[in-house]
């Protein structure tokens, strides 16, 4: 769950961009800044856990539950952040001494890190499903409410591995080349939650809950994958295998055909099967034969959560600006159907008057023009209102998901960067 | 069995990547907006409200065209004070350059009409002399103002 809740909030985004009155640039801080805190406190809340791994769960379980109360009932954005902050420092304490109290109960080690490593990639990737359904149902606030009794349940668990003790071997220098391939990798793996959902909610329209169905496609890909490919070794093959696939799913993103969630369908099944088999094999390759696993296992959450921050930081920004440049074209080319139609010339002022309208009215979603226009399709210009209806909501519609394809490509190429950085380390062991 | 997996990523993803270039993936341009300086045929209009159209269209084609800027910035410009600034400051115009482009736009617009064969060249004259003379400043608040005088 700690590792859901870098991208739990994903969905309701629109919805506190709503509730706090903030741009979207600025409400993308509710992810970046959980992400920099996990990824900060990391190696040293797996170097803590390494004495008490029981306690230091127990203490990051009670703090994540109460900064989920405390974000579930925050009155400003400010106190929002700082709630996320406060719940991202007690995920690291949870996640980092989970891999060692999986290694008390598991056959191995290295079961014990594939079953961390899984859980990993599970929790991020259902995040947003499970965000979307709540928000859709009761709020944005609920995904916290439900949060932190559910955090608080395996306190019961926790006295009976009191005695685990973490391994006390000095720490070994980490796997660069898989913890930077790893950061990647998660970089594009924010990037396609984070702006297939925006996408699909604020582009398209979809409600939050429709829109988890949707993205539920790139985790159900990523788990059915990930089970399959446990074969022993080959993990520079997989990963490099798995990024292909996913800088192919992204870049189709990047060119979607047409509006519509059903094209978002194959790219995602791509996205998911890749992400399937990039992280499971590069946290085996980062920690194999590393000890102590926590420690290296701390490294890896590191690099995973300065991955999303990486991807959020560098998308963000270019996704707003070519949304920006987007909506000016298409008011442009709106402005030109509505001059250059046929309509009556004293209607055609009411009418651009009633879509300038229905563009305010959508709040930042994609508008519907044609709901304005309904009225008069049975007019005697009925066929030009349904001609110049359509080519308004055609433009717009294309604009939209144009703005997101740049932001899409470049999620692509850093999952390129990520299999460079794996090729690297296949020439250099030594990395 | 590796290299086979690896061959099979790349070619489903080059293969789902070009068959959405194929169905139109990067063909979006946004609808085009004419030159306002280009010439620009008039309909023919039947009635005094589609003249009055195709005056106003030729005035905002003149406008647009002295202060280098699309007919259809000019036009959402004048929905509202916030966009006439928001305008003026991305353009750079100000409200001297406004005031020289409205006559520079009603003399075009005369001249098509004229072109047109709409009105004769005394008429066109007269035009000419009122455009000349007329108050600019009370046009653009007229302009500004006209979105609240229509019932929604």
């Amino acid at each position: 769950m700690a590792l859901a809740d870098s991208s739990v909030v994903t969905l309701a985004l629109p919805d506190m961009l709503r509730r706090f009155d903030v741009s979207i640039t600025t409400v993308a801080w509710v992810l970046t800044a959980y992400n920099i805190v996990l990824a900060a406190a990391a190696v040293p809340a797996a170097h803590l856990a390494r004495r008490q791994p029981a306690v230091v769960c127990a203490a990051g379980l009670i703090v994540f539950s109460v900064a989920s109360l405390a974000c579930g009932l925050a009155p400003s954005f400010a106190v929002l952040l700082a709630g996320r902050c406060v719940q991202a420092a007690g995920g690291a304490a949870v996640v980092a001494a989970a891999l060692d109290l999986l290694s008390a109960v598991s056959a191995s080690e290295s079961d014990a890190a594939h079953t961390w490593a899984a859980a990993g990639v599970i929790g991020a990737a259902l995040g947003p499903a499970a965000g979307g359904v709540l928000t859709q149902l009761l709020g944005w606030e609920s995904i916290f409410f439900v949060q932190a009794p559910l955090l608080l349940a395996p306190l019961a668990a926790l006295p009976a591995l009191r005695s685990c003790r973490g391994a006390s071997a000095t720490s070994g220098r980490p796997h660069v080349a898989a913890n930077l391939a790893l950061l990647f990798a998660s970089a594009a793996l924010s990037a396609a939650l984070f702006l297939l959902v925006i996408l699909l909610v604020n582009g398209w329209n979809l409600h939050p809950a429709v829109a988890g169905v949707v993205a539920t496609v790139m985790p159900a890909a990523a788990i059915t994958v990930a089970r399959r490919s446990r074969a022993p070794g080959g993990t520079a093959f997989r990963a490099g295998t798995g990024l292909l696939l996913t800088a192919g799913g992204l870049a189709s993103l990047g060119v979607l055909p047409h509006a519509g969630w059903t094209w978002t369908v194959p790219p995602q099944l791509l996205v998911g099967a890749g992400l399937g088999l990039t992280i499971g094999a590069l946290t085996d390759q980062a920690l194999r034969g590393r000890s102590p696993q926590a420690v290296h296992g701390g490294w890896t959450i590191a690099s995973r959560h300065a991955g999303v921050v990486l991807g959020l930081l560098l998308l963000t920004p270019l996704f707003s600006h070519q949304l920006d440049r987007n909506e000016a074209e298409a008011k442009r080319a709106g402005a030109a159907i509505l001059l250059d139609s046929r309509l009556p010339p004293l209607d055609k002022l009411r009418v651009a008057q009633e879509v300038l309208r229905s563009i305010d009215r959508a709040n930042g979603r994609l508008p519907d023009v044609r709901a304005p226009l309904e009225g008069r399709f049975g007019g005697p210009a009925g066929t030009e209102y349904r001609r110049v209806a359509g080519s308004l909501q055609d433009q717009l519609e294309r604009a939209v998901t144009d703005a997101f394809g740049w932001p899409f490509l470049l999620a692509s190429a850093l999952a390129l960067c990520g299999l460079s950085a794996v090729a690297v380390g296949r020439r250099d062991p030594a990395l | 069995m590796k290299v086979l997996g690896a061959a099979a990523a790349v070619a489903a993803s080059a293969g789902l990547i070009g068959a959405y270039i194929a169905l139109g993936g990067t063909s979006y341009r946004p609808a085009p907006v004419a030159d306002p300086c280009a010439h620009r045929p008039w309909r023919a209009p039947s009635g005094v409200a589609e003249t009055l159209e195709q005056v106003a269209l030729s005035t905002a084609d003149g406008a647009a065209c002295a202060l280098g800027v699309s007919r259809e910035d000019l036009v959402l410009a004048l929905a509202g004070r916030d966009d006439l600034s928001r305008f003026a400051a991305a353009h750079h115009v100000s409200q001297d350059d406004a005031e020289r482009a409205i006559p520079d736009g009603l003399f075009r617009a005369v001249e098509d009409a004229r072109a047109a064969g709409a009105i004769d060249g005394g008429l066109a004259g007269t035009l000419e002399t009122i455009a000349r003379h007329f108050p600019i400043g009370l046009v653009l608040d007229v302009l500004q103002g006209a979105s609240r005088l229509i019932p929604g």
